[in-house]
């Protein structure tokens, strides 16, 4: 026989299921709380669509398909952007907020992980206002969430796309300049990065801020006073001013020990727009949730739309609670289970029918092995002399349903 | 206080990294370079050590098995590892090269065959260059290979340079400096921010 060695054959078994399920539930239920509604989009999506909107998924990453006309579609290798687009194009009253959230699963391939072609996400999208309340209310909810989860040690860290950004419009670097410095930056290498920019010839002030950035690190009050001293113009202030406000939003939350600030944090420059943020578990090297402000993406849509999201790598979510021994058993058990001789099947099925519409889970069989071990907490047998219950391990005759329904009422109080 | 784990790099590096170490004022006992022991701890038990293969340690800590890690630039590179670089420890200083027979040119039109301990470093560097290559990837004595055909040239860490000589190969263009360096953890810096800063700055202050 050919085996077949199959790509994503993770979380398929039973087990493994509810345990996905009953995060995938915790999440949706508090996203809810805030008042998001949940959509979906398509699972193919337009080639063109992808390779038009700057700075957004990397095209060689994309799993690409061709339809019998001949199109080039790609199997849905992100949420936001045509979440954006049809909201930007069908919003009826200017203005007003769409508070959306999905649960999705997305499709990549990269060099690096061959095997992980496809994962979930589970995220949110506010759109419709700029401001310090509505993005502190969004981390709000990343935080609320992952304290649902169980997860007692965890830290948002916050940055802002824009701080960085101005820091290099002062200079002109060219692509390759620009690239390398930012892996300095993201990998907080700042003794690679202190010769590197000496050798450009970039002003002596906005040199000396640029390499205190990565440093730019930890408790929000400590790292906006150290910010005050690189500033160079309004704009940085501006800045520095929003992230002060949406700070001291999240200190009434009560959640200002969750959080850090890190002006380091500056990947996907060219999509976020405003506060950037992502969130880290213990021993879990990877962020497991990532988000921020993408005011400009409608834009591209013709529409001016401010926005701000979020998303959990759902299977990351999954990794971690494993890991922390944080799953619990989510399957719900089997109330009852129901064994019967042939003469009396339609009084069985009966019964099965009217407990199972109450709510109950009920297994029923005529041969006892097969439901022998099932964990009920009440078991009744249809014999041919005399019908029975256990409940609680305490054995009752019963001559019909009806006696039956108020015996389990009975055990229930 | 949490407790941090700290991977460290077996063999040749070893010694130098124990050393700096032991100058931070943290006492591990039976931690010496020719033991077989794995695992040590310090006196209080703040810090465990383990110890893994050079090429490993990157991975120990991008996946969070460790907060801390000490290891070459080399290993770095070659891992591709998302994880913070946060010091230059000076020690263990030498360069990525591309060697070759003396008076060979490396630009060519054609495709390459380029014979490494370090693939991902290889294509990098050459990718970078516009030029087309195929890696052979060695686990050793990778200078034999262009004097016996197996590649046109090599790229591979340079020290002195006396490897090179003794098999008439000579350096053609250097490429990253390397030195020992330390790297940390992105989960752990967010959320054992003070444990992992107290490590660095006592280790800073040993190296000064």
């Amino acid at each position: 026989m050919q085996r077949y060695i199959l790509d994503n054959n993770k979380n398929t078994n039973v087990d493994d299921f509810q345990v996905r399920d009953g995060l995938i539930q915790k999440i949706k239920s508090r996203f809810h709380t805030y008042g998001y509604k949940q959509v979906r989009t398509s699972t193919f999506e337009s080639y063109d669509m992808y390779s038009d909107v700057a700075g957004t998924v990397n095209r060689e990453e994309m799993i690409k398909v061709i339809d019998s006309s001949g199109h080039v579609l790609v199997l849905r290798p992100d949420v936001t952007i045509p979440l954006t687009r049809t909201t930007a194009l069908n919003l009826s009253v200017p203005n007003s907020y769409q508070r959306l959230f999905y649960v999705l699963d997305v499709f990549r391939q990269s060099e690096e992980q061959v095997n992980q072609k496809e994962s979930t996400q589970a995220g949110v999208e506010c759109f419709g206002e700029n401001s310090p309340e509505v993005d502190a209310e969004l981390i709000m909810l990343s935080i609320h969430t992952l304290k649902d989860l169980g997860f007692n040690n965890f830290k948002i860290e916050i940055g802002h796309a824009g701080f960085f950004k101005e820091l290099i419009k002062q200079t002109k670097l060219s692509h390759q300049e620009l690239d390398v410095l930012l892996s300095y930056v993201q990998s907080k290498n700042i003794a690679e990065m202190t010769p590197y920019l000496q050798k450009l010839s970039i002003d002596e002030k906005v040199q000396s801020a640029i390499v205190s950035i990565p440093l730019l690190y930890g408790k929000p009050d400590e790292v906006i006073k150290q910010a005050k001293s690189i500033i160079l113009n309004k704009k940085m202030e501006e800045i520095l001013q929003n992230l002060t406000d949406v700070f001291s939003i999240l200190q009434d939350f009560g959640v200002e020990d969750a959080v850090n600030f890190n002006f380091g944090l500056i990947n996907n420059m060219d999509y976020y727009s405003g506060v950037i943020f992502q969130g880290f578990v213990d021993s879990i090297g990877k962020p497991v949730l990532m988000g921020g402000r993408y005011d400009h993406l409608s834009e591209q849509f013709g529409h001016s739309l401010p926005a701000i999201g979020f998303a959990f790598e759902v299977d990351l979510l999954i990794h971690a609670l494993i890991q922390q021994g944080l799953t619990t058993n989510q399957s719900k058990p089997i109330d009852f289970t129901i064994q019967y001789t042939k003469q009396k099947q339609k009084e069985a099925l009966h019964l099965a029918y009217q407990l199972r519409d109450k709510g109950y889970t009920v297994l029923i069989d005529t041969k006892a092995a097969a439901l022998n071990n099932s964990g009920a907490s009440c078991v009744i047998r249809y014999e041919e002399t005399q019908n029975t219950v256990k409940i609680d391990n305490k054995e009752q005759v019963f001559s019909n349903s009806i006696e039956l329904l108020s015996l389990i009422e009975k055990g229930d109080t | 206080m949490e407790q941090i784990t700290l991977a460290l790099a077996k063999g040749r590096p070893a010694s130098s990294t124990i050393k700096l170490l032991e100058e931070t004022g943290e006492h591990f006992s039976e931690l010496h370079e020719d033991s077989r022991k794995l695992v040590f701890y310090n006196e209080d038990k703040t810090i465990k050590v383990i110890f893994v293969k050079a090429l490993d340690v990157p991975t120990y800590v991008e996946k969070g098995a460790a907060d801390i890690g000490i290891v070459g630039k080399d290993n770095i590179l070659e891992s591709q590892a998302d994880v913070y670089e946060l010091l230059d420890l000076k020690i263990g200083k030498c360069m990525f090269a591309v060697a070759g027979k003396p008076g060979q040119k490396v630009d060519s039109n054609q495709k390459l065959t380029i014979a490494t301990k370090y693939p991902n470093v290889a294509k990098k560097h050459f990718k970078k260059k516009g030029q087309d290559i195929e890696t052979v990837k060695l686990n050793g004595s990778v200078e034999l290979a262009p004097l016996i055909g197996l590649s046109d040239f090599i790229v591979d860490i340079v020290e002195t340079g006396s490897t090179l000589k003794e098999n008439g190969l000579v350096v053609l263009e250097e490429m990253d400096y390397i030195s020992t360096r330390l790297i940390v953890n992105k989960a752990s810096f967010a959320t054992k921010s003070a444990e992992v800063q107290n490590f660095i700055n006592q280790l800073k202050s040993a190296m000064e």
